[in-house]
C-alpha cells in the first residue's frame, strides 16, 4: 500500500498528504536536515521498498514552507558543501500531531476492516 | 490551500520568494551527494552518475512542478498574456489609439449618464427605510398624489391600518427681518409627527410634540443647520431664543442635523425648507375642511404593505367621508405614491432616454473596435498560425486575444472614467434646475463598478468574435499563403458590423432630429400672451403694517405710480400670480345655473388677481364684453373676466356674459358678474392644453403675495430690474422680493428639460455618426486597398475611372442602404420611448427620418469617396505590382 502511494505521490491530495506527513515526521525525528538527508532517511526506514523520485521532494518542501510548517535557510553540509536546511516550525509540529492522529485512526479502521474474515466462496 | 500558501504563491507570481537558481543549487547538491553515495557503494563514475540521475528523477518535470507550486500557474500565464498583449498593442499604436479613443467615448458617455441616473433615480433617499415613505392625496391627472384637506387626513389617520404614520405639510413664506434686509425664507408648516415619520430627529433641542400642533400653540420653530450657521452664528445655546417673523414671535426649539435633506420642499415649493413650524389646525378651524385642499400628505407604510393596498384602504375611507358629507368632497380615488417616484418621476423619462442613447453609442463603439480587431486578425493570421504550429492550443490563443481585448477595455474604462468625471461636472452645470438630487452626483465606487462591468462586457462583446476566428485559423493555409489573399469570412463579418454601425447611428440621428424639431416647435409655440419686453418681480406684503386691506391697496397704487415713472417702462401692472411664475391658484368655479349637484365637482379654474392694465400689458386679447376698469374697486359690484376655455367648459353654447359666479366656496362669499371673455393662455406648460382661467380685479381681492409686471420700451427688459427693485424698497425696505426675472426666461425655463435632452441627444448623435463614419471609412479603405490590384488591372485594360467608381460604390451602396433601412425600422420602434418629450412633431415624423437618412448617406458617401480617390490616383503599373 505504501509503495503504491509513493508511486502516485503527485497524483492525489490524499497521497500528497502522505508525503507531507512523511517529510514532517522525518524532520521531527532528525531535526534540521537538507533535502538529500530527508530522502535518505525515507529510503532507509522503508528498507528501500519505497521507490521515490527524490526530486519530487522539492515541490513538496516548497509547499510545506509556503504553509508555514517548515522553514529553511542556507547552510553548510557535513562535507562542507552549501546546502539548504529545513526545520520543523511550531505550526509544523502541531500539523504533524494532527496528521499522525488522523493517519493512525484511518490505519486502525483499515486494519479492522481488512482483518474481517471473507465469506467462503 | 491555506490563505497563507495562497498569499505566498501570489507573491511568488509577482517574483517574490525563492528563486529558480536556488532549486538548481539544491538539485545539484542532491545529485552530487547521490553520486558520491553510489561511488562509495562501488559503482564507477558513469554508472554512479546515471543511477543518481535516475533516483532524482527528470529535472524538467521537477522544475515545472516546483515552479507551479511556487506561484499560481493561472495568474502566471495571465501575466504573460498581459505582458505580451501590451507589447502587441504598443507595436500598432494607430490601431490601439483609435480603439482606445472609441472606447473612451463610449464608456465615458455611459459612465457619465449612469452617474446621473444613479444619483437621481437609484440611490436610496437619505432617510431610514426610505422605501416605505410615500405621498398621500387625491389622484391627479398624471397619477401623482395632489393636495389634501386637513379633515380628510385626520379621518385617514384615525381609520387606516396600512401606515405607521401619516403627516401633513403646507407651504409657508415667513419673512425674517434683520440687518436692514428682509429675507423671505423657504419654509414649511408641518404636522407635529412629520420628522418622527421621516425618521429624523433634531441635532440640537427637541422635536415637535402633539401639544405644539394646536391652534395658538404653534409658535415654535425648528431651523435647518444651514440657517442656524448663516443667521445665528451656529449658536449652541439657540434653543429658547425668540425670533420675530411677520410680526409674530416664535420660539426656537431645535436645529435639524446637517445631513437632513428637506427634499419635499424642492418639488413642491421650489426651494429647500429652512424653517419648520407646526400647522396648528383643529377640526373647528376655517382651513380644516375636507375641501380645503392646500396640504401635502405624506406617510410611512407599515412594513410589508404595498402602496396599492394602502391606497385601496384609503379609498374605502374616502368613500365613507363622501357618503357622510356629500357636498364637501368630490368623487376621486386616492394615490399613494412612493416618495422617490413623487420626487423624480418627472425626470425619469429624460434620464432613461439618455441612458438608452449612450448605450447605442457604446454599441457602435463595440462594433467599431470589433471591426478593427477583425481587420487586424486577418493581418495577424500568420503570427497566430505560427503560434498554433508551435503548440499553442486553440483555447490558449483565444485567451491571448481576449486578454488583448480586455486590456483595451480596461484602458478605455480608465480613460472613460476620467472623461466621465469632467462630463458629469458639465452635466450638473447644464442640467435644468428641476433635476432633483443632482448635488449628489459623483463618480464613486458604485459608478466605477458599473464602468468596470460595462468595460468587461464591452471587451468580451467586441473581442469574442475575433478571438474565436483567430483561434479557428487554419494554420497551414495561412502560413503557406504568407498571410495574403482576401478572407471572405472576415469581410462578411465586417459588413455585418458596418450595417449595425449605420443602423445604430440612424436611430440616434432620428431621435436627435425629433428633439431638435421639438425645441423648434416649443420656440414658436404660443403661450397665449406676448412676453417680450416684460419683467416680473415677486414680493409679499406681510406683517402688522399690512394687516388692513387698505394699507395693501395704498401700497399697490403708490408702487404702480413709481413703476410707471421709471424711465424705459411703458406700462406697469400688478398681479397675484402670472403664467410660468411657478405658482398655482386654482379655485372652484360655481356659476348660477351651471352648478353640479355636488358643487365640489364643479371645475377648478385658475384665478389671476390683476390690475386693469395687466390684460393689455400681456397682450391677452379681449374676445367679448368689456375690460376690467379702474372703477372696479372694492366698493363696486364684483366683476370677473373668464377665458374662452372656461366659457366652453362651464357654459357650453350659453352666453356667459352677465352670469353670476362664486369662487372657492359655493355657499359663501359674494357673487361676481362675468363682464368679459378673453383669450386663452398656458399657465405652466405650452405642451399641455390651454388652462381654463379667470381674472379678478386686484382691488376686489387685495392679495398680499404680488407680482409686479412692467413692459419696457426698449428690447431688453432686464435693464429695469434694478429700478423696479429700488421702487419696492423705497416704499418699504422690509418687503421681501423673492424673484425678479424677464418673462421670456420663465417661459423658456418650462422647456428646460426638453432643451437639456435635445442638447445631449444631439451630442450623442454626432458622436454616433462620427464613429459610424470612421467604421465605414475603415471598412471601405481596407476593401479598396485589397482591390488596388484589381482596380489597376481594370484601368490597364481600359476601364474608365467612372466605371471603377460605379463598381466600388455599387458594392458599398448596398451596405449603406441595408444599414439605413435597418436603422429606419429600429428608429420607428424606439423613438416612441421619447414619449411626452416630443412635442409638435410625430415620433415617426417622415421628414425627420428622411433628413436623418439623407445625412447618413452623405456621410457614407464621403467615407467611400476618400479612400477610392486615393486608389484611383495610383498608377496602374504600380497597382498591378502591389501585394
Amino acid at each position: 500500500m505504501l509503495l503504491l502511494a509513493i508511486n502516485m505521490t503527485d497524483k492525489t491530495d490524499v497521497l500528497q498528504g502522505t508525503l507531507d506527513l512523511m517529510v514532517l515526521k522525518t524532520l521531527d525525528t532528525l531535526g534540521t536536515q537538507h533535502g538529500y538527508g530527508i530522502a535518505q532517511r525515507l529510503q532507509q526506514v522503508s528498507d528501500d521498498l519505497l521507490r521515490l523520485n527524490q526530486g519530487t521532494l522539492y515541490p513538496a518542501l516548497l509547499r510545506l514552507e509556503q504553509r508555514g510548517w517548515i522553514s529553511s535557510k542556507w547552510g553548510t553540509s557535513e562535507n562542507n558543501r552549501r546546502a539548504r536546511f529545513y526545520t520543523l516550525t511550531r505550526a509544523g509540529r502541531r500539523q504533524l500531531q494532527r496528521e499522525a492522529d488522523d493517519w493512525q485512526r484511518m490505519a486502525s479502521i483499515m486494519s479492522r476492516l481488512l482483518g474481517e474474515p471473507g465469506t467462503p466462496s | 490551500m491555506t490563505a497563507r500558501e495562497l498569499w505566498r504563491r501570489f507573491a511568488g507570481a509577482l517574483g517574490r520568494g525563492p528563486r529558480r537558481g536556488e532549486l538548481d543549487d539544491e538539485l545539484t547538491f542532491h545529485r552530487e551527494m547521490l553520486e558520491a553515495d553510489y561511488r562509495a557503494r562501488g559503482l564507477d563514475g558513469g554508472d554512479a552518475r546515471r543511477a543518481a540521475a535516475l533516483a532524482l528523477g527528470g529535472g524538467a518535470q521537477i522544475a515545472e512542478a516546483w515552479h507551479d507550486q511556487r506561484s499560481l500557474p493561472l495568474l502566471d500565464s495571465l501575466r504573460q498574456d498581459i505582458v505580451y498583449g501590451v507589447r502587441v498593442l504598443r507595436r500598432s499604436p494607430g490601431f490601439t489609439l483609435s480603439a482606445l479613443l472609441t472606447l473612451t467615448l463610449g464608456i465615458g458617455a455611459n459612465t457619465a449618464i449612469f452617474t446621473v441616473l444613479d444619483a437621481v433615480l437609484l440611490r436610496p433617499l437619505p432617510y431610514p427605510d426610505a422605501d416605505r415613505l410615500v405621498t398621500v392625496g387625491d389622484r391627479g391627472a398624471d397619477g401623482d398624489s395632489t393636495n389634501i384637506g386637513w379633515a380628510t387626513m385626520a379621518d385617514y389617520r384615525a381609520g387606516s391600518r396600512s401606515f405607521d404614520d401619516l403627516a401633513l405639510m403646507r407651504s409657508w413664506a415667513p419673512t425674517l427681518f434683520a440687518d436692514g434686509d428682509a429675507e423671505a425664507l423657504p419654509a414649511v408648516r408641518v404636522s407635529w409627527n412629520y420628522f418622527r415619520m421621516m425618521g429624523v430627529h433634531p441635532a440640537i433641542g427637541r422635536d415637535f410634540t402633539a401639544d405644539d400642533d394646536r391652534p395658538s400653540h404653534w409658535h415654535v420653530l425648528l431651523v435647518s443647520d444651514g440657517l442656524w450657521r448663516r443667521r445665528f452664528n451656529a449658536d449652541p445655546s439657540i434653543v429658547g431664543r425668540v425670533v420675530t417673523m411677520n410680526d409674530v414671535a416664535y420660539r426656537i426649539v431645535g436645529v435639524m442635523p446637517p445631513s437632513f435633506e428637506p427634499l419635499d420642499a424642492v418639488r413642491y415649493f421650489n426651494a429647500r425648507a429652512e424653517l419648520w413650524a407646526p400647522i396648528g389646525y383643529d377640526l373647528q378651524g376655517d382651513s380644516s375642511c375636507y375641501s380645503c385642499r392646500h396640504l401635502r400628505g405624506f406617510g410611512r407604510l407599515r412594513r410589508g404593505v404595498p402602496p396599492g393596498q394602502a391606497a385601496a384602504e384609503l379609498d374605502t375611507i374616502r368613500d365613507r367621508i363622501r357618503r357622510e358629507h356629500p357636498t364637501e368632497i368630490d368623487a376621486a380615488s386616492v394615490a399613494v405614491v412612493p416618495l422617490r417616484r413623487a420626487l423624480t418621476g418627472a425626470v425619469q423619462r429624460p434620464i432613461y432616454v439618455l441612458m438608452g442613447a449612450v448605450a447605442f453609442v457604446l454599441l457602435i463603439a463595440c462594433a467599431n473596435v470589433g471591426n478593427l480587431l477583425v481587420a487586424r486578425s486577418v493581418t495577424r493570421r500568420q503570427e497566430l498560425a505560427l503560434r498554433a504550429a508551435l503548440g499553442a492550443g486553440r483555447r490558449r490563443i483565444a485567451r491571448q486575444l481576449l486578454t488583448e481585448s480586455a486590456l483595451l477595455g480596461v484602458g478605455g474604462a480608465a480613460l472613460g472614467s476620467l472623461f466621465a468625471v469632467a462630463a458629469v461636472r458639465a452635466l450638473a452645470a447644464a442640467a435644468p434646475v428641476a433635476l432633483p438630487r443632482l448635488e449628489h452626483v459623483a463618480v464613486d465606487a458604485r459608478v466605477l463598478l458599473f464602468t468596470g462591468a460595462v468595460a468587461m462586457i464591452t471587451a468580451v462583446a467586441f473581442g469574442l468574435l475575433p478571438a474565436w476566428r483567430g483561434a479557428a485559423a487554419d494554420g497551414r493555409e495561412s502560413l503557406a499563403s504568407g498571410g495574403r489573399g482576401r478572407v471572405a469570412g472576415a469581410s462578411r463579418t465586417r459588413a455585418v458590423l458596418v450595417v449595425a454601425d449605420l443602423a445604430l447611428a440612424m436611430v440616434l440621428l432620428a431621435g436627435a432630429g425629433l428633439m431638435l424639431r421639438t425645441v423648434a416647435a416649443l420656440a414658436v409655440a404660443d403661450p397665449g400672451f406676448t412676453a417680450d419686453r416684460v419683467l416680473s418681480a415677486q414680493f409679499s406684503l406681510v406683517g402688522e403694517a399690512y394687516a388692513e386691506d387698505a394699507a395693501v391697496r395704498a401700497f399697490q397704487s403708490q408702487l404702480l405710480q413709481k413703476l410707471r415713472a421709471i424711465p424705459g417702462v411703458a406700462t406697469a401692472a400688478l398681479a397675484d400670480q402670472i403664467p410660468f411664475g411657478g405658482n398655482d391658484d386654482c379655485r372652484g368655479f360655481h356659476a348660477v345655473g351651471h352648478m353640479k349637484a355636488n358643487p365640489e365637482e364643479d371645475p377648478c379654474i385658475e384665478r389671476y388677481g390683476v390690475t386693469p392694465e395687466y390684460r393689455r400689458l400681456m397682450n391677452v386679447p379681449l374676445v367679448a364684453g368689456r375690460d376690467l376698469l379702474e372703477s372696479d374697486t372694492d366698493t363696486a359690484q364684483p366683476v370677473i373676466l373668464i377665458s374662452q376655455a372656461t366659457a366652453r367648459a362651464v357654459f357650453g353654447f350659453d352666453n356667459p356674459l352677465g352670469a353670476q359666479v362664486r369662487m372657492g366656496s359655493a355657499t359663501r362669499g359674494p357673487w361676481a358678474t362675468i363682464v368679459g371673455i378673453v383669450g386663452d393662455v398656458h399657465h405652466a406648460d405650452v405642451t399641455a392644453p390651454v388652462t381654463a382661467a379667470m381674472y379678478v380685479p386686484e382691488q376686489q381681492l387685495t392679495d398680499s403675495f404680488l407680482v409686479a409686471v412692467v413692459k419696457t420700451t426698449g428690447r431688453d427688459a432686464t435693464t429695469v430690474a434694478g429700478p423696479v427693485r429700488a421702487a419696492i424698497r423705497e416704499l418699504d425696505p422690509k418687503v421681501p422680493i423673492t424673484q425678479v426675472a424677464v418673462v421670456p426666461d420663465l417661459v423658456a425655463g418650462a422647456a428646460a428639460s426638453q432643451l437639456f435632452v435635445t442638447r445631449l441627444l444631439a451630442a450623442f448623435a454626432a458622436m454616433a455618426v462620427l464613429l459610424a463614419a470612421l467604421g465605414l471609412y475603415g471598412l471601405v479603405s481596407y476593401g479598396v486597398t485589397q482591390r488596388t490590384r484589381e482596380v489597376g488591372l481594370r484601368m490597364a485594360l481600359g476601364a474608365r475611372r467612372g466605371d471603377v467608381l460605379r463598381l466600388v460604390l455599387a458594392s458599398g451602396a448596398s451596405l449603406v442602404f441595408a444599414g439605413v433601412a435597418v436603422g429606419l425600422g429600429a428608429a420607428s420602434l424606439t423613438t416612441r420611448f421619447l414619449g411626452a418629450l416630443v412635442f409638435g412633431v410625430s415620433p415617426v415624423d417622415p421628414l425627420t427620418f428622411a433628413a436623418a437618412a439623407a445625412l447618413l448617406c452623405v456621410v457614407a458617401l464621403i467615407a467611400h469617396w476618400l479612400p477610392l480617390r486615393r486608389a484611383l490616383r495610383i498608377d496602374p503599373a504600380i497597382a498591378l505590382r502591389s501585394e
